[in-house]
C-alpha cells in the first residue's frame, strides 16, 4: 500500500473515489442531492478506479 | 451560499491529500536540486499536466470565466491566439536551449547566452513580480470566500497559504508538481458538471446563439473595425499585441511554466512537454470560457439565473463562476466545486513559490550573496526562501486589501517588465551576433518605452500620466500596444548595441545559439515520432478551432 501511494496517478485515483463516495452517500443520505450530484459520483468513482489501476513510471 | 457536512469533508479530505503529497515526497529531497528542481526525473504526463496547471491560477480560472461573460466567445482568443501557438514554439524550438544548456533556470540561461548583469536584471524583476503575483492571487481567493461563503479573511489567507507552505517546504518542486496535477483533474472534473448542467439549462449552444448578440458568439467576425466588438480591438492590435508579443513573453520566457519542462527526465519529454500540454490548454475554454457566455444567456433569458450586481448597477463578472456554482451545485457537490476554485488558487500560489525559491537561491543568492557553499547549506536557503516567499505573499495579500489600486499598478509593472523579453530570447537563440551589452541595453530600453507609451495613451480612465496624445477604446487594447511598443524598441536597441559591441566567441554559444547547436537525433526518425509533425497537426487544430468560431 505504502508503495502505491508513491504513485501519483493512485494518489489522484484515491482521491477522487473518496469524494465519489462521500457525495453518493450525500446523495442518498439527503433529500434533494438529484442527479447531477449521482451522474458526478459516478464519472469520478470510474475515474478514481481507473487511476489507481494505471501502472507507470513515476 | 451555506456548506453542509459532505463540502466540508470533501475540502478536508483535499487538505489531507494535498499535505500528505508532501509527507511522501519529502523522503526523497536529499540535495538542493531535489528541493528547488526536482533533479530532472518526472515523466511526461506529469511535467505536461504541471506546465498547464501552474498557469490554471484562481484569477485565470475566475477571470476568464468573467471575460467570458463581459465579452463572450472572442475570450478564447486568450487560449487559440494568446496560447497555442507560443506553447508549440517553445516545445520546438526553445527547450532545446533551455534544456540543451544544463541551465537550471531561465535567468540562468540569460548569464550563459550573454552575461552576469542580463541575467541579475532579468532574476530580480522576476522574482519581484512572481511573489507579489501570488499574493494578489491570495488576496483574490480570500476576497471571493468572504463574499460567498462568508469566511473571515484572515483566517482564509492564513490556511490557504498555511497549506501551500507545508507542502512546498516539505517536497520543494517535485511535491508542488505532484499537486498541480491533481488540482488540474479537480479543476477540470469539478467544473465540467457546471458546464454540462448550466448549457442544458440555456438549451444548448444553438439556443444560446440565437438568445445573444452575433458579436458574443464570433472570435474574429466583427474585428475587422474596433468600435464592432465587445473588446474593442482590431485584429491586427490582437494578432501582434497578443498572439505574438504577449504570448510568447509569456510561454516561451516565464520561468514558471517552462520550469515544468526543464523538470522533465530528458529532452525529447522535456520539448514534448509544452506541445502536450497544448492539447488540454486547446480544450480549455470549454471549462473556463464556455460558463461566462452561458451565464449571459441564461439571463437573457429570464432564467432564475443572475449573475450578482455592484452597487452602481454593473454586473459583478468576476462572480460569475461562483454564482453559477452557488445556483447549480447541490450540497456535495458545491463542495466539490469550491474545493476546484480553492485548488486552481493554490496551484496558481505554489507555481509562483516554486519559481521564486529556485530563481532567489540559483540566480540572486547563489551568484550575488553567498558563493562557493555546500549543497546542504542551498537546500537549507531554497526552505528558508520558501517560507520567506509565503510570507512576502501574505504581506503583499494584506496591502491589496488596503489599498485597492496596488492589484493595477502591479499588474502595469508587470507588463513593462515582460512585454520586450521575448525580443531578448528570440535575438539572443536565433542570432549570434546579439551581445550581452545589447540584450541588457535592449531590455532597460523596452522597459522604459512600455512606460512611456503608458505615460502618453489612455483607456477607460488609465493611463497618460504624461500627457494625453492617444485615446484608445479599451484598457486591452492599450495593454498590446504598450506590449507591442515595447517590444520593437527592445528588438532594435538590442541589434544596433550588439552591432556596436563585441559578440562572445562561437565556441562559448555551442548549444545556447540555434545555429550553433546539433540538432537532436530523434529528429530524424520516423514522422509521426517527430516533435515537428506532432506540433503541426496541434497547429491545424488550433487554426480549425477558430475557423468553426470564426
Amino acid at each position: 500500500m505504502y508503495k502505491k501511494l508513491n504513485q501519483l496517478s493512485f494518489v489522484i485515483g484515491l482521491f477522487f473515489t473518496i469524494v465519489a463516495v462521500i457525495l453518493l452517500l450525500n446523495n442518498w443520505l439527503t433529500v434533494g442531492g438529484g442527479k447531477i450530484s449521482l451522474y458526478t459520483a459516478v464519472v469520478f468513482a470510474v475515474f478514481g478506479v481507473g487511476m489507481m489501476g494505471v501502472r507507470g513510471r513515476e | 451560499m451555506n456548506l453542509t457536512t459532505a463540502d466540508y469533508l470533501i475540502i478536508v479530505f483535499y487538505f489531507i491529500f494535498v499535505i500528505g503529497v508532501g509527507i511522501l515526497i519529502k523522503k526523497k529531497i536529499k540535495s538542493s536540486s531535489d528541493f528547488l528542481s526536482s533533479a530532472k526525473g518526472i515523466p511526461l504526463w506529469i511535467t505536461s499536466l504541471a506546465f498547464i496547471s501552474a498557469n490554471l491560477g484562481a484569477q485565470e480560472v475566475i477571470g476568464m470565466v468573467a471575460s467570458g461573460a463581459k465579452y463572450g466567445i472572442m475570450t478564447v482568443h486568450f487560449y487559440w491566439v494568446g496560447a497555442i501557438f507560443a506553447m508549440l514554439f517553445l516545445g520546438v524550438y526553445m527547450m532545446p536551449f533551455y534544456y540543451g544548456s544544463k541551465a537550471r533556470s531561465v535567468p540562468e540561461y540569460l548569464k550563459l547566452r550573454f552575461d552576469e548583469k542580463t541575467r541579475g536584471l532579468n532574476a530580480i524583476s522576476f522574482a519581484v513580480m512572481t511573489v507579489f503575483s501570488s499574493g494578489i492571487s491570495l488576496y483574490a481567493l480570500a476576497k471571493m470566500l468572504e463574499i460567498i461563503l462568508h469566511w473571515d479573511f484572515d483566517i482564509s489567507i492564513w490556511v490557504a497559504a498555511g497549506i501551500v507552505m507545508v507542502y512546498t517546504f516539505l517536497g520543494g518542486l517535485t511535491s508542488a508538481v505532484y499537486n498541480e496535477v491533481l488540482q488540474f483533474f479537480l479543476i477540470v472534473m469539478g467544473l465540467s458538471p457546471l458546464v454540462i448542467v448550466a448549457l442544458q439549462d440555456a438549451g444548448g449552444w444553438a439556443n444560446i446563439k440565437a438568445q445573444l448578440s452575433p458579436e458574443m458568439t464570433h472570435a474574429w467576425k466583427y474585428m475587422g473595425n474596433a468600435n464592432d466588438n465587445p473588446m474593442g480591438l482590431h485584429f491586427m492590435s490582437l494578432i501582434f499585441g497578443l498572439g505574438f508579443v504577449m504570448s510568447f513573453g509569456y510561454w516561451c520566457t516565464d520561468f514558471l511554466v517552462v520550469q515544468r519542462a526543464m523538470i522533465a527526465r530528458n529532452m525529447r519529454d522535456a520539448q514534448l512537454t509544452p506541445i502536450v500540454a497544448s492539447i488540454p490548454k486547446m480544450l480549455m475554454p470549454l471549462i473556463v470560457v464556455l460558463p461566462g457566455v452561458i451565464a449571459i444567456a441564461l439571463m437573457k433569458q429570464g432564467s432564475a439565473y443572475s449573475i450578482p450586481v455592484e452597487a452602481d448597477g454593473q454586473l459583478n463578472y468576476t462572480m460569475t463562476l461562483p454564482s453559477l456554482i452557488a445556483h447549480y451545485y447541490p450540497s456535495g457537490l458545491l463542495g466539490v466545486g469550491i474545493t476546484a476554485l480553492m485548488a486552481s488558487f493554490m496551484s496558481g500560489m505554489a507555481g509562483n513559490v516554486t519559481a521564486f525559491n529556485a530563481v532567489f537561491t540559483y540566480d540572486i543568492y547563489q551568484p550575488y550573496l553567498v558563493k562557493k557553499q555546500s549543497d546542504e547549506h542551498y537546500l537549507r536557503v531554497g526552505k528558508i526562501v520558501t517560507v520567506a516567499g509565503i510570507l512576502i505573499s501574505i504581506a503583499t495579500a494584506y496591502i491589496a486589501k488596503g489599498f485597492n489600486n496596488i492589484n493595477d499598478f502591479l499588474q502595469l509593472v508587470f507588463g513593462f517588465v515582460n512585454g520586450p523579453l521575448f525580443a531578448t530570447f528570440l535575438l539572443g537563440m536565433f542570432w549570434k551576433r546579439t551581445t550581452g551589452h545589447g540584450a541588457f541595453w535592449g531590455l532597460v530600453a523596452g522597459t522604459l518605452a512600455a512606460a512611456l507609451t503608458h505615460g502618453l495613451t489612455l483607456a477607460e480612465g488609465k493611463g497618460a500620466w504624461i500627457a494625453n496624445i492617444y485615446e484608445i477604446k479599451s484598457g486591452m487594447g492599450q495593454a498590446f500596444i504598450v506590449a507591442g511598443v515595447s517590444w520593437i524598441v527592445n528588438f532594435f536597441t538590442t541589434i544596433i548595441v550588439s552591432l556596436m559591441t563585441k559578440p562572445k566567441p562561437e565556441a562559448e554559444l555551442r548549444g545556447l545559439v540555434y545555429s550553433l547547436t546539433d540538432k537532436p537525433k530523434y529528429a530524424e526518425g520516423k514522422w509521426y515520432l517527430r516533435i515537428g509533425p506532432l506540433a503541426i497537426i496541434l497547429l491545424l487544430a488550433t487554426i480549425i478551432l477558430n475557423i468553426i468560431f470564426f
